[in-house]
Formats: structure tokens, sequence, C-alpha cells
């Protein structure tokens, strides 16, 4: 029964967050509105995180097997992927090289002028 | 004889069945390359060809699985939750660093995948590939994308993350293991971040911030990126 209810609140969690979403003025998914409500809850300790601890942890564990279905989807799209697979290596290892840049040296820039404030203050 | 197949339970057994045999042969192997995501994969698409199942018939079960996929995306606040002290200890850099990272992943996307000439449903379906899973997929379907193709990138991504995470902070001269930990969660989500583990603690935990943080940034920003 434990599971069960928080399954059930989680569920309910994830029913708001849909409903939310689609009174929104704009175009924002469900789930990720479902993820914020979450964390919300739990920071307003509304929810404990006992609450869904089992039944969360169990997703968050074996979280790879839900994408399987969309993985075997390919197979609708094989044709495509044989015509853009190398643009599509390109892409991925020219924005893995930018993204890494781009987040790593902003906080090493941030922590500096952080610690450059700080000093300041001190003076 | 496929009659008997004709129900949800064929989709899901078979589904977890492809999953437990690549979950075996990644801890044999112990390799990022030896994905379970992508061994399952091909085992069922293989397994599908080969006995000429229509895939129809699987999907009758996979969609029970993928009803899941909203509740998969809520807990993720969990892992945010749970490094709040951490986050806390160092909250600008982090924010400004995902939302860097955000930024540079969907501007460099954008810009290299018009420079190869794809197509916007195959843009739709890149855009969000840094982040984690669950969101990509999310914003893949909001833009009208193919979640396959999504799927498909979002462990490309991740993989590459996993393998170069090391030469990656050589190449950029990253030595600080806060920004080096954000940099892989930020462009190589989940599979980046096991990575960020085994170079250490604070990697780790940086990196897992970063998985959440930047999926959030990602749907916050890529309707400007996609009109």
């Amino acid at each position: 029964m434990k599971i069960l209810i928080q399954l059930g609140l989680l569920f309910g969690v994830c029913i708001l967050g849909d409903l939310i979403s689609s009174v929104l003025p704009f175009a924002f998914p469900g789930s990720v509105v479902s993820m914020l409500l979450m964390l919300f809850l739990l920071l307003s300790r509304w929810m404990k995180e006992s609450a869904i601890e089992e039944s969360a942890n169990f997703f968050l564990k074996n979280m790879t097997f839900f994408f399987i279905p969309f993985g075997v989807g390919i197979l609708r799209y094989a044709a495509l992927i044989r015509s853009v697979w190398w643009q599509l290596l390109v892409v991925n290892l020219v924005s893995l090289l930018v993204c890494f840049a781009a987040s790593s040296w902003t906080v090493v820039l941030v922590t500096r002028m952080q610690a450059l404030w700080r000093r300041r203050r001190n003076a | 004889m496929l009659e008997v197949l004709n129900t949800p339970l064929f989709g899901i057994t078979l589904s977890i069945l492809a999953f437990w045999i690549g979950l075996w042969v990644q801890r044999k192997i112990r390799h990022p390359l030896a994905n379970p995501l992508i061994i399952a994969m091909t085992l069922i698409v293989l397994i599908l060809v080969f006995f000429d199942i229509p895939l129809d018939m699987y999907e009758k079960g996979s969609s029970v699985i993928t009803l899941f996929l909203a509740p998969v995306t809520a807990v993720l606040a969990l892992t945010i939750y749970r490094q709040r002290a951490l986050l806390r200890s160092s909250l600008l850099p982090v924010l400004l660093g995902t939302l860097a990272g955000s930024v540079a992943s969907l501007f460099s996307i954008r810009w290299t995948s018009n420079l190869l000439g794809l197509d916007q449903v195959v843009l739709a379906s890149l855009m969000s590939k840094s982040v984690t899973t669950p969101i990509a997929i999310a914003i893949t379907e909001q833009f009208g994308g193919i979640p396959a193709l999504t799927v498909a990138s979002t462990v490309i991504s991740g993989t590459l993350g996993n393998l170069l995470a090391p030469l990656l902070a050589k190449m950029f001269f990253i030595s600080d293991p806060v920004a080096h930990g954000i940099g892989i969660g930020s462009c190589s989500h989940a599979l980046g971040t096991s990575k960020a583990l085994e170079i250490g603690e604070v990697e780790g935990a940086m990196s897992s911030i970063a998985i959440s943080l930047s999926g959030i940034f990602t749907v916050l920003l890529a309707p400007l990126f996609f009109l």
C-alpha cells in the first residue's frame, strides 16, 4: 500500500503539472512543470522526501529503461538516419565542445569574480 | 502464432528482457560504449526484424512504458533537492555556468545544423540533445521533432562526453573541479555524470546538479532558438 500511495502522489503531481501546462499562455512541457512543482513541494516542505522516496528511487535507478521504446522507434526512420548520420555526428561533436567550453569557463570566471569582490569588500 | 503476441504484455516483457541483457553486457564489459540503452534497442530491433513482427505489435506494450515518462521527469526534482546544500554553496557559478552551457549548446546546434543543411524536423529533434533524455523528448515533441532521433542523439552526446571528459578539461585548461563537473553535466547529462563520479566527488555532484538545471534552462530557451 505504501508504494501505491507514493505512486498515486507522483502521478497526481504529474496530472497537476499537465493541467498547469495546458492553461499556460505559452508552450511548456507538462512533465517539466511537474518536475518544478515537485521541487517546489519538497523545498517548501509541503511534501517530505519520504512521501515518494521508494518509488522515486525506482524511477531514478531504472530511468534508462523508459527510453527504450523511443529508441526502438528509430526503426521507422532508418532511411532518414542513413541520409544524415555524419551530419548528426558533426552537430554532436561541435556542440559538445562549445557547450563544455562555455559552461566550464563561465564557472571559472564567475568564481574568480566572486573572489575578487570578496577581497575588495574586505580590503 | 503471432496472435499470441498481440498483447501489451509482449512489448513490456521484450523491453525488460532486452534491458536486462543490456545491463548484463555493461557489467561484463565495463566500457561507456557498452551502453545498455543501445544494446536493448538494437536487440529489440533485431528481434522484430528477424521474426518479422510488426512494430505496431511491439508498440502496444511500449506505449504503456512511455506513459511513465512524466513521473520519470518529475522525480528528477529529487536529484536537485538532494544536492541543495551543495547548490547553495556555489549558487551563482553553478546557475550561470549551466545557463551559459544551455545557450552555447542551443546556439551551436542551430548554427551547425543550418550550415550542414539539416531540415527543420531534424533540427527540432536535435535542439535538446545535450540535456537529460526525458526533458529532451518533451522538447522534441513540443517542436514536432522525431523522439527516436533525439534519443539516439542524447546517447551519442552522452557517450562522447563520457569518453572525452578528462580530455576536455585538458583541452580547455580546466583545473577547477566545480567547473569540470558543471561542464560535463551540462553537455552530456547522466552518461557523462557517471564519468564525472569516477573523476571525483565534487565533479560528480556538480555534474548531477547540472543535468536537471540545464534541462530547465534548455526548456525555457529552446523556443528562442527554434523560431
